[in-house]
């Protein structure tokens, strides 16, 4: 570095959150008289665009080339004042952030305290800045197509997006059918407008759209790489159908030799289907699927004489010699739409309901409500003693939601009013039975929900306040045990049948997800955005995307909503073509690595790989970093153990001067 | 130990054409001194020796042995070394498989079930060294000392060394050969010496390690010895940052004997080496034993054991513990 440091050093009142417990002036002036110093100013808001251009003013007017802000976390402007310092010829990488706010004047109440740390922080600032190395932004080419992972309605409508904008889509689901839970509802709420009627279009658009290659039944193997460039690995499972020939006529699971013997997953288990079937009537693709832990053929090796599918199936599809196919591709970005599971009421035993089969939840209530479902939308139940039609019906909410005894604290957001939806329905179908829906609130905050419960209490659906401690058999009857607490009186009520309205629940095999994309999780345990408000579809890893209620609990607009979000989100790098790499990257001394890989075990984004040099004739290991991935958190240098990894920006050269300005070490 | 098989063995080894040189021991040159023995032909095998006396880890040399810069037109020597191993040195050997500093293609390894070895220092207290060479041998439960001719029996409680009374590995965990049957593992005794450092409190802790590190001569032994001390370029030796300053003092000795510990935090393989080699004393095992141990109670992890395991500094669990992170 032949130019000497001239350092221009620009103080933020931010309104008066720095200057009321920080003397600005003071600091101001302290800062004129440290070392390489050129220009010391303040300003009330430096990230405003004149607070930009007093110093790009300065840049030119004192040929300044190293800028300290002390204003805010750099996680707020330090793009903005990188960006506004490379307009003025510097490069961006020679600024420094003295954090002044959040570190100090929030924290403090005294002002000559607050001013004696801001003025100790900016002195580490200008230590520091001295030093940084000028470093260059990169790009690298984005591929221009997007994987999505589950194929619900958020996964189906983030893959039509893309694909309706001209990038290629790999659309995979690990069931053998397109369409996720909202195939699985009955009525949707407020407007009741029937689910799989407004679903079936999108589920049979994703499946023939040019740009979008459907693969059900597969899963995600493998992702490697970074935001433009992920290669992507997927297992396609083995239906022991081939998929062209079948044509989903569905003889083979009338000729089944198990017909009818295993719950129907689709049904909630309501109803049986075969070792060989097709989840439901509207499957996409309508092709049908064998289940190798129960077909005869695959676990035992023979089913009679033949295997009957196998006679009967006219264009001879059945095929059990298939096996496990891998399908390889590239893709720009990532959604992740894998949705949710519904809280297992089996955690709270005090409901009773593995117990009694006139206990079900909201889902089984879903099919039995559903004109396709197992009853032909009869609500019928069993009492334990014969099937009836329920006269008394009570309906729970927040079962597994807003209960720290199931670990859940948080709202699932849906149940409130997909149990009075459901009420309606059951008033629909039983004009004379008497409803009740216990409840903790009532938040019915979304368009038209308000509505809809004033209509559904006007059904005389009755609403007792009050979270019911137990349920237990009494004759033939179920009896809910609860405190109204309104009245606060303690109830016994009698009922044929209770609806537990379950909440959702992150998938529980969402951490093979996780760990395939280095996601994390919140404390609700559903994936982690990466910020709350303003970045709520974007994750900490770059190039992967949320939608959905793989994120966090939602209703069907706000699901699709969220899927548009991140499809025009992941359609940025695809539309540009070129993705920005970070150019704070560690950076390894291989004369001095010694080989030992800690760094490629701890790195988080798996940017470090060993590779051969030859160091004076002798073939050597040393780690090097991949900069596409690198995101310069600096675990590596913390694992070496001679130091020979280090992040630029964060160097030990760079950060131990910093910390000595600050007056704890020599 | 049947030294017509170690040798036969030894020479057997080093006459292999893709073998650059066995490391084994064979007698010093007074006393009780065992020297590092390069045998680079079937010859060279006749003055191996495995003896109660040898107390060095050859596995050092793996990684101190200096990579010669190769002249211009000719290759590079990339045969294997072979080297003898007792049980805590093939600890060593594995963690440095785990570390990469070597490949396992690299190197042939002989190992040497091992009864326990002496305390030289108890040795040469209790029984002064003579200028002639003296001879060790395990005998049944105990030792064999031959001086001058003179054969005496040790108990194997007086002169055996702290970390074989502690040694849970008495055979060699990675081997390409093993001389002779495995012997039968003792359980390892209670380790006083950590427990009575333990037992202080902060402040005596403090004045121990504090009168400790006050005899550092800072001569580096313990690291140069160390089979897992082998950066090319060792931080406590750089002059920007300096992490550590030149001078022999409290201050710097401690941030020396710190940094040295917590590096191997999870690597040592308790061979007690360093130990052995202080000219001031210093009881370093106690400080390597302590985080060996700790590594273990909280994280169940224990170096040199498996060749396949994640390198515990940088390996991550989420349910690591760190309630003691402060």
């Amino acid at each position: 570095m032949t130019e000497k440091p001239k350092v221009g050093v620009y103080v933020c009142h931010c309104g008066i959150n720095i200057s009321s417990t920080v003397d600005v002036d003071a600091v101001a002036e302290f800062a004129e008289k440290l070392p390489n110093v050129k220009v010391a100013r303040t300003y009330s808001y430096m990230c405003s665009d004149p607070g930009q251009v007093l110093i790009k003013k300065d840049i030119e007017e004192h040929g300044l080339n190293r800028i300290v802000v002390a204003s805010c976390s750099p996680r707020m402007h330090e793009p903005t004042f990188r960006k506004a310092i490379a307009d003025a010829g510097v490069n961006p990488y020679f600024l420094e952030m003295a954090n002044i706010r959040e570190q100090c004047s929030w924290v403090h109440e005294e002002i000559e305290e607050g001013t004696a740390k801001a003025k100790k922080l900016l002195t580490a600032s200008v230590a520091k800045v001295r030093l940084l190395e000028a470093l260059e932004q990169k790009e690298v080419d984005a591929e221009p197509a997007a994987l999505v992972i589950g194929a619900g309605i958020a996964g189906i409508q983030s893959a039509l997006d893309i694909a309706d904008a001209g990038f290629q889509v790999y659309l995979v689901e690990k069931t053998p059918s397109v369409g996720g839970r909202m195939a699985q509802l009955d009525k949707t709420f407020p407007t009741l407008d029937c689910s799989a009627c407004i679903l079936t279009p999108k589920m049979v658009d994703a499946a023939n759209h040019p740009n979008i290659e459907l693969l059900t039944y597969s899963e995600v193997e493998e992702v490697k790489g970074f935001i433009g460039n992920f290669d992507v690995k997927v297992r396609k499972k083995a239906r022991y159908v081939d998929f062209d020939k079948c044509t989903g006529c569905g003889d083979c699971a009338k000729e089944c030799r198990v017909k009818d013997r295993f719950p129907n997953e689709f049904d909630q288990g309501l109803s049986k289907r075969s070792a060989i079937y097709l989840p439901f009537p509207q499957a996409v693709p309508a092709k049908f699927t064998i289940d190798p832990d129960n077909c005869l053929f695959l676990k035992k090796g023979k089913c009679g004489k033949n295997p009957k599918c196998q006679e009967v199936c006219g264009t001879e599809a059945i095929d059990f010699e298939q096996e496990d196919e891998f399908v390889e591709f590239r893709v720009g970005a990532i959604i992740v739409a894998t949705g949710f599971d519904p809280f297992n009421p089996s955690r709270k035993p005090e409901y009773g309901y593995d117990d009694y089969p006139n206990v079900i939840t909201g889902m089984e209530m879903e099919r039995l409500v559903s004109a396709s479902g197992p009853t032909e939308g009869k609500v019928k139940v069993f009492n334990g003693e014969e099937e009836i039609e329920p006269k008394e019906v009570a309906l729970i909410k927040c079962v597994g939601s807003r209960d720290e005894s199931v670990g859940n604290e948080y709202c699932s957001r849906v149940c409130c009013m997909y149990v009075a939806k459901q009420a309606h329905l059951i008033r629909d179908k039983l004009p004379d039975a008497n409803i009740r829906i216990y409840y903790m609130d009532v938040r019915a905050f979304g368009k038209g929900f308000e509505e809809f419960y004033d209509r559904v209490r006007r059904e005389n659906v009755r609403y007792i306040r009050g979270n019911p401690s137990e349920i237990f058999k009494r004759g033939n009857k179920l009896v809910v045990k609860v405190e109204d607490t309104l009245t606060s009186t303690p109830l016994e009520d009698e009922v044929d049948m209770v609806v537990l309205g379950v909440g959702l629940e992150p998938r529980a095999d969402m951490r093979g997800v996780m760990e395939l994309l280095r996601l994390s999780q919140s404390p609700d345990k559903f994936f982690l955005e990466a910020h709350p408000k303003l970045r709520p579809v974007d994750t900490a890893t770059d190039g992967v995307f949320l939608a959905g209620c793989a994120q966090g609990p939602k209703d069907i607009p706000d699901t699709v909503a969220q899927a548009k979000g991140a499809a025009a989100s992941a359609m940025i790098p695809l539309a540009r073509g070129k993705v920005p790499i970070n150019a704070q990257v560690a950076i390894v001394n291989e004369a001095t690595c010694r080989g030992c890989a800690f760094c490629v075990s701890i790195c988080p984004y798996s940017a470090i790989e060993m590779v051969t040099v030859n160091r004076f004739g002798n073939e050597v290991e040393v780690a090097r970093v991949n900069e596409a991935l690198c995101k310069g958190c600096g675990s590596c240098a913390a694992a070496c153990l001679s130091d020979s990894i280090q992040p630029k920006s964060f160097r030990d050269s760079q950060i131990l001067p910093q910390i000595a300005a600050l007056g704890v070490m020599k | 130990m049947d030294l017509e098989l170690l040798r036969k063995t030894g020479a057997e080894v080093a006459a292999r054409d893709d073998v650059k040189y066995l490391l084994g021991w064979k007698q010093g040159t007074y006393g009780y001194r065992v020297a590092p023995a390069f045998v680079e032909n079937a010859a060279g095998a006749a003055e191996l020796i495995f003896s109660p006396l040898c107390t060095a880890n050859l596995a050092t040399y793996l990684t101190l042995v200096e990579q010669l810069p190769v002249p211009r037109g000719e290759e590079p020597d990339t045969r294997k070394v072979a080297l003898m191993v007792k049980g805590c040195d093939s600890r060593a050997v594995t963690q440095l498989l785990v570390e990469k500093g070597i490949e396992r293609d690299e190197v042939v390894v002989i190992g040497c079930p091992c009864p326990g070895v002496v305390d030289p220092a108890l040795l040469a207290e209790k029984y002064p060294e003579t200028e002639e060479p003296a001879e060790m041998k395990w005998d049944g439960e105990d030792f064999l000392l031959i001086r001058n001719g003179e054969e005496t029996k040790i108990s194997r409680d007086e002169l055996l060394a702290e970390k074989c009374r502690l040694c849970r590995y008495p055979n060699p965990v990675v081997s390409d050969e093993m001389l002779g049957e495995p012997v039968e593992t003792w359980a390892p005794g209670e380790d006083k010496g950590v427990e009575e450092v333990e037992a202080k409190d902060v402040d005596s802790r403090l004045e121990y390690w504090m009168d400790q590190f006050d005899k550092c001569v800072r001569c580096y032994s313990c690291r140069n010895v160390c089979p897992l001390c082998y950066c090319q370029d060792c931080i406590l030796d750089r002059l920007n940052p300096t992490w550590v300053n030149r001078s022999v003092n409290f201050s710097e000795n401690t941030a020396f004997n710190i940094a040295r510990a917590f590096h191997l935090a999870g690597r040592c393989i308790e061979c007690g080496e360093c130990e052995r080699v202080c000219p001031a004393n210093i009881p370093l095992g106690k400080i390597n034993r302590k985080l060996a141990r700790d590594v273990r109670d909280k994280y169940g992890f224990e170096p040199g054991v498996d060749p396949e395991a994640e390198p515990f500094q940088a390996s991550y669990k989420p349910d690591d513990p760190e309630d003691f992170i402060l």
